[in-house]
């Protein structure tokens, strides 16, 4: 509290004041004494230009925030109460700051976690922190071998990413955040020590400050933050420094997401083309045509394949194999690849369906699974206008055989999964496709589709088999589609599993028959 | 038929002396075989080994490969155990696909036969135990 008179001299000055303004004392004159905010407000109440019932005033003295009450005495002397403000305004600035940084952060995550894109996420991580507390911000990512993504933002300017080879040991704490060690404190750094690579282009005088800060993953540290600041502003504070780490924690998880997701994307990727079956046309005279519907499971890969193994020439049976293999997801799909491999090296046996199942049944046997396949194998030849087929099912559904009158067989061959049993015994059928005649390999994910009218009931080889009959005469391609259009509709938005379906027909006017003149429809057609 | 909710699958165990029976309800597949193995192993490797093992069907309304593939394994360590399998009261699903696949002989072969244990070496079933 000070008294002052109306000509600018202190009249008291109690304990208080003393102690805000050192050296006052009463008799001596105000604008000596106080800064010229107070000493300008009592001169404008003296002259009557500024009413006291106006309000306080705030201003500052030495490094305190005061805000000032005059009160008139009736002798016309001023009565100043002083108030410190100082941290109730270190408060409510406090509370903004943390209001402000909660909204960039919330912002922050909802910008990176929009993105899965790997050098999308970096991009945008580094540029929200050149926009938001640095000039320039540099997100060194982990190293493909020697060579290191960088991701350059300055604030304002454009993001630069470039792959490099680096020493990260030239910027001190680089290497202890990459392996995500907790930063070292911006205090620690010296910034002459920060070589110029790390310094983005369009970045304006000597840095200042440095932070370093890893970004930390699953697990993994999932890169490192540099910030820098040039010399001409304020250095980093600790608060600073902590609200960085915070930052590196959201980006860190984001990253780490994005890497994740991409990685199991490409591998799932990978594997999808090395199982995708294969296009399916003509060979040697006879129509081949395949179909493939994965199932709609979040696992996409399925256990669903088929192969078509051309002869060495028209005189040369080709081998047809479709299989299924129990459970879904990547297990399922390695053992379909082992599947597919062990058959394609055991086509030089393929005379003898029997011996190459046992074949294949002993390499499939593992002790710590009884994961099986089921399947189907064709050996195809065209003789004349005719096709020769020799058909063996090791556990799986029979082929079914449409004549050219329409009427629909199931070939009687059965035997033994493989995979699982210590030996298997199959029975191989002989049968011969007339032009026009058709012989369908199937998965369950046929007869199993679940939907039609009632939403749950199985599609059922009764319905397949009525389905085929409608089929007479028909190629190939025609078959397969009309089957997965059917199968299709019963489905509707039903859940299903893998569909796979190999149609083998015999063409109805084949260029051999052109060529040979046989008259092939008149031939008997069962017996070889 | 679509009105009613699948039961809910469920084992239950019931021990007699040198027996195991478990009746099986609901749908053996993708989602509930794991679980499925994991219980059945558990109460063959706790107390006395039994001599049998009844699996009963009664309720079992729904049965896939990764299904079947668990009875497989049901069957290795049943073996090993030196005890014989019973598939008992099978519906016409689980029927068709034993029949398709061709394993029920092999599944409940008795397991004194000497020869079936000899072939089961042979098999790699000496690390059944590894599930």
């Amino acid at each position: 509290m000070l008294v002052v008179d109306r000509h600018g001299g202190l009249v008291r000055v109690n304990q208080a004041a003393r102690t805000l303004l050192p050296g006052a004392e009463s008799g001596d004159r105000l604008r000596d004494t106080v800064p010229a905010w107070l000493h300008e407000a009592h001169r404008s109440i003296s002259d009557g230009s500024r009413s006291t019932s106006a309000g306080p005033l705030s201003g500052r003295i030495n490094d305190r925030l005061l805000e000032a009450h005059p009160t008139p005495s009736d002798d016309g002397d001023v009565v100043w109460w002083l108030l410190d403000e100082t941290d109730r305004r270190l408060a409510e600035t406090a509370l903004t700051d943390a209001r402000t940084r909660t909204e960039i952060l919330s912002e922050v995550s909802s910008a990176l976690l929009s993105t899965l894109n790997v050098p999308r996420c970096m991009e945008v991580a580094a540029s929200m922190a050149a926009e938001h507390f640095a000039e320039a911000a540099v997100l060194v990512a982990p190293p493909h071998g020697k060579r290191y993504p960088l991701t350059y933002a300055c604030h304002g300017g454009p993001v630069r990413q470039v792959t490099r080879k680096i020493e990260a040991a030239e910027v001190p704490g680089l290497t202890e955040a990459l392996r995500g060690f907790p930063p070292v404190p911006a205090r620690w750094i010296n910034p002459d020590d920060i070589p110029g690579w790390l310094i983005p282009d369009g970045f304006t005088g000597p840095v200042g400050s440095v932070i370093v800060t890893p970004l930390p993953g699953h697990g993994v540290p999932a890169g490192a933050l540099v910030l820098l600041r040039s010399s001409t502003e304020q250095a980093f504070t600790e608060g600073e420094e902590v609200f960085a780490r915070l930052f590196a924690a959201r980006a860190g998880a984001a990253l780490s997401a994005a890497r994740l997701y991409t990685e199991q994307a490409t591998i799932t990727g990978t594997l999808m083309r090395e199982l995708l079956p294969p296009t399916l046309n003509r060979v040697h005279g006879v129509e081949y045509a395949g179909g493939y519907r994965a199932a709609k499971d979040h696992e996409r890969i399925g256990g669903d394949f088929y192969d078509v193994h051309p002869g060495s020439d028209p005189t040369q049976e080709s081998l047809v194999v479709l299989g299924d293999v129990a459970g879904k997801g990547l297990d399922a799909a390695v053992l379909t690849g082992k599947i597919r491999n062990t058959l394609h090296a055991l086509l030089p046996l393929a005379e003898d369906h029997q011996r190459v199942l046992n074949l294949l049944n002993g390499a499939l046997i593992s002790s710590h699974s009884t994961r099986f396949a089921t399947l189907v194998l064709a050996s195809v030849r065209r003789r004349g206008g005719r096709v020769q087929v020799r058909l063996t099912s090791a556990g799986h559904l029979p082929p079914l055989i449409v004549r050219a009158d329409g009427t629909v067989e199931e070939v009687a061959t059965g035997g033994n999964l493989v995979g699982v049993l210590p030996a298997v015994t199959t029975n191989t059928v002989r049968t011969v496709l007339e032009p026009g005649e058709t012989c369908l390999l199937y998965t369950d994910g046929i007869t199993e589709a679940r939907g039609g009218p009632l939403g749950d009931e199985l599609f059922g080889e009764h319905r397949l088999r009525r389905a085929l009959a409608e089929c007479a005469g028909m190629p190939a391609e025609a078959v397969v589609e009309r089957v997965q259009m059917l199968t299709a509709q019963w489905l509707g938005a039903g859940r299903h599993d893998d569909m796979a379906l190999v149609a083998v027909s015999a063409p109805k006017t084949g260029l051999l028959t052109v060529v040979n003149g046989h008259a092939s429809r008149q031939n008997g057609r069962r017996d070889m | 038929m679509t009105t009613l909710p699948p039961p809910e699958f469920t084992l239950d165990f019931v021990r007699e002396p040198g027996t195991l029976t478990v009746r099986v309800r609901g749908d053996l597949d993708y989602d509930t075989s794991d679980d499925a193995l994991d219980a059945v192993l558990e109460q063959l490797s706790a107390g006395r080994a039994p001599r049998d093992v009844r699996l009963d069907f009664g309720e079992l309304t729904w049965i896939d490969s990764t299904g079947l593939s668990t009875l497989l394994m049901i069957h290795r360590r049943t073996s090993t155990l030196g005890a014989t399998l019973h598939l008992d009261n099978r519906p016409a699903v689980l029927e068709r696909m034993l029949l398709m696949t061709n394993v029920l002989d092999h599944l409940t072969a008795p397991a004194a036969d000497e020869r079936a244990g000899a072939e089961l070496e042979e098999d790699g079933v000496s690390g059944a135990g590894a599930t």
